[in-house]
């Protein structure tokens, strides 16, 4: 029996307390939050919005069962804050909103960046501009990137499944507290409202990255740093006596802001950018299948990849069509050299997306000399159908 | 040399420069609060109230709050703009045996964070705000607060504040602080007397320090700090007086919000086992 019909068979009973190796049937919303307790989560602050409450419902269920805490706030800009707080207690924290409430969000993320708080946030997208609608969507990921003020990188994975949302989410975590950095999950209403089978390894076979502390590196407080030592600095917790000064104006490694220098602040942005952009092979990661002998790629992500993938395959069997397939598991940072690594030479590079063609650019740029074109094929609102797809491939290569 | 007995709390040199003395203008009331406060919790460590490194200063963004810029020697945060409070929520929620001290001006608390202080004081988590009231914003060129006097002449009113001011300590009494006081930088020991009991009290306890500007008002600090003595009166005879009541609202403790919680984590975890 999956955890999830556990919680809810019975109001006020608690489910056990990490999700059971083994098949479980769960929704993307509730596999999200299983992963995140397997990764250590330990607090969640959340605040409702359509269709990313489901992600909050089941934290309130879930936390008090491995001795974490659920809050309610009283708005995203307070939620996203609660976990910033709650990181720097030594606490694992995630928030789950959509599009509207992502915005509200920005200048948590852009501040969590500039201190190198770890911390995860999930955006299940629906249309925008304002409240737009309520199916699904792609159109935050260039939000996900630009959207908080200044220049800090970001971190942003893709999931395109059940699975994806336990995996990805354990994921995020472990690359939050890697890199010391917030990290986003950009799902949309489609995977987090899906129900599918998930597979659950053996807990202990599933890797959990922890905090880098100065105790750990033999740091006494007196030397302590807040932004130094390293290019990913070591992470006290409140409470441990290390009297840490957590700053996000232009600091010194120690935290020191008295004299406003511009140099400093150089230092530090420079960085900031290197600890993630100058690290994409060890953090971005793509998925490919035929790209051996094809003659044309599709390059898509998120729950665009299960029809793209489908659409690949019937190009192939049915029209006998040399087209590959590559996924974007994640976003950003961009994965530069792995595109032009696996993609030496094609006719057309098709990239389907749920909103009006905004990945396309960093893809197009990317691989502008490796391709006679490129087509973008945009979707509103829905996924696009793998008909839909295969119509614009065959009506784009001839066959 | 002599040293300030509160230095020891403060960070004076770092691998990368001195970090005193404090970015505040002289006269400034929020280094006097900083020396009240730090009074209050040296008295409280000393008598084994609570460990040094239990403390944790949180605040937001304006002058007030860059008193945890980088000064203090205990675990500290600097945050954004109103949101210090949400801050110290998720950080009680990862670690409820922290002692939380937020401090907070009069813009930050009641104008971009008037959310989260209400919602806090209601949720009666365990923090200790300190807010100090110059009625201004100070850190951006006095412009009108929502604590700024009627009639008030200021950068971004000069025919005149039209608008009423703000009564934070009844805002926060009403909300449902658990501890409520208001004094002023020409009370520093009844101002530290508050701080100290209300860090003391778990839940929400709300400290309102009214504070001079001298800066941005054009008077001297001794003139300023004379008229606070002169425009406040104790609570108990401030019925029938137009002048601003100060001493403690209420001292009414209520169940604190991580101790609620915990009733759940223990129920979840003694099911399972």
């Amino acid at each position: 029996m999956s955890v999830a019909s556990l919680a809810k068979k019975e109001n006020g009973t608690c489910p056990p307390a990490l999700i059971t190796p083994g098949r479980h049937y769960l929704e993307g919303s509730e596999a999200c939050v299983e992963g995140a307790l397997v990764a250590g989560l330990k607090v969640y602050g959340g605040y409702p919005i359509t269709p990313a409450s489901e992600i909050m419902e089941h934290a309130a269920q879930r936390l008090p069962a491995v001795g974490g805490r659920f809050i309610q706030m009283e708005d995203e800009i307070s939620a996203a804050c609660t976990l910033i707080g709650a990181s720097w207690a030594g606490g694992k924290a995630m928030t789950a909103t959509s599009s509207p409430g992502f915005s509200l969000m920005q200048e948590a993320i852009s501040f969590s960046i500039m201190t190198e708080t770890p911390l995860v946030i999930v955006d299940v997208q629906r249309p925008g501009p304002g409240q737009g609608y309520i199916t699904t969507s792609q159109e935050d990921v260039m939000q996900a990137r630009w959207g908080h003020h200044g220049q800090g990188p970001i971190i942003a994975l893709a999931p395109c499944s059940v699975q994806d949302m336990f995996d990805l989410t354990i994921e995020a975590f472990n690359l939050s507290e890697a890199w010391r950095t917030p990290v986003l999950i950009m799902a949309e209403e489609t995977v987090a409202h899906m129900r599918e089978r998930l597979i659950v390894p053996d807990l202990d076979q599933i890797r959990v990255v922890p905090r880098k502390k100065p105790q750990d590196l033999g740091i006494a407080p007196e030397d302590y740093q807040p932004y130094g030592h390293d290019l990913v600095p070591p992470l006290a917790d409140f409470g441990e006596g290390y009297n840490i000064n957590h700053v996000s104006l232009a600091h010194h490694p120690d935290g020191n802001v008295a004299r406003y220098n511009l140099d400093m602040h150089r230092e530090n942005v420079v960085r900031l950018h290197e600890k993630i952009e100058g690290n994409v092979d060890a953090i971005a990661r793509v998925e490919s299948r035929f790209l051996d002998d094809c003659e044309h790629v599709l390059i898509c992500f998120g729950a665009v990849a299960r029809t793209g993938v489908e659409a690949v395959m019937e190009a192939r069997e049915v029209h006998g069509v040399k087209i590959g397939f590559l996924r974007l598991v994640t976003l950003w940072p961009f994965a530069e050299n792995q595109l032009r690594k696996l993609i030496n030479k094609v006719g057309t590079i098709f990239v389907p997306e749920m909103n009006l063609g905004m990945m396309v650019h960093p893809i197009t740029e990317t691989l502008r000399d490796r391709c006679d074109r490129v087509v973008s094929i945009p979707s509103i609102g829905a996924l696009h159908s793998p008909e839909t797809l295969l119509e614009k491939i065959c009506e784009a290569v001839k066959c | 040399m002599l040293k300030h007995p509160m230095l020891k709390y403060l960070k004076e040199e770092g691998p990368y420069g001195p970090r005193l003395p404090l970015i505040l203008c002289p006269g400034c009331g929020a280094g006097q609060v900083l020396n009240f406060t730090l009074h209050a919790v040296d008295s409280i460590i000393e008598e084994g109230g609570a460990k040094k490194e239990d403390f944790v200063f949180i605040s937001g963004v304006g002058c007030s709050s860059r008193l945890t810029s980088h000064y203090l020697n205990f675990d500290s945060a600097w945050t954004i703009h109103g949101r210090s409070l949400a801050i110290a929520t998720g950080a009680l929620l990862a670690n409820p045996g922290l002692n939380i001290v937020v401090f907070t001006g009069d813009g930050d608390a009641a104008a971009i964070g008037g959310n989260h202080f209400i919602h806090a004081f209601r949720r009666n988590i365990n923090v200790t705000v300190i807010c100090m009231n110059n009625g201004l914003y100070g850190m951006t060129g006095g412009q009108v607060a929502p604590t700024t006097l009627s009639q008030a002449i200021t950068s971004t009113t000069p025919y005149g504040n039209i608008e009423d001011a703000f009564d934070l300590c009844r805002l926060a009494q009403t909300s449902g602080a658990s501890y409520v006081a208001r004094w002023t930088t020409a009370h520093p020991l009844k101002a530290t007397k508050a701080i100290k009991k209300a860090i003391g009290k778990k839940g929400a306890s709300f400290i309102e320090i009214l504070s001079q500007c001298p800066v941005h008002k054009k008077e001297t600090p001794v003139d300023m700090i004379r008229a606070l003595k002169a425009m406040t009166v104790p609570i108990k005879k401030a019925e029938g007086s137009d002048k601003i009541p100060v001493g403690e609202f209420c001292d009414t403790p209520r169940p604190e919000w991580t101790e609620k919680y915990e009733t759940i984590i223990e129920k979840c975890t003694a099911r399972r086992s």
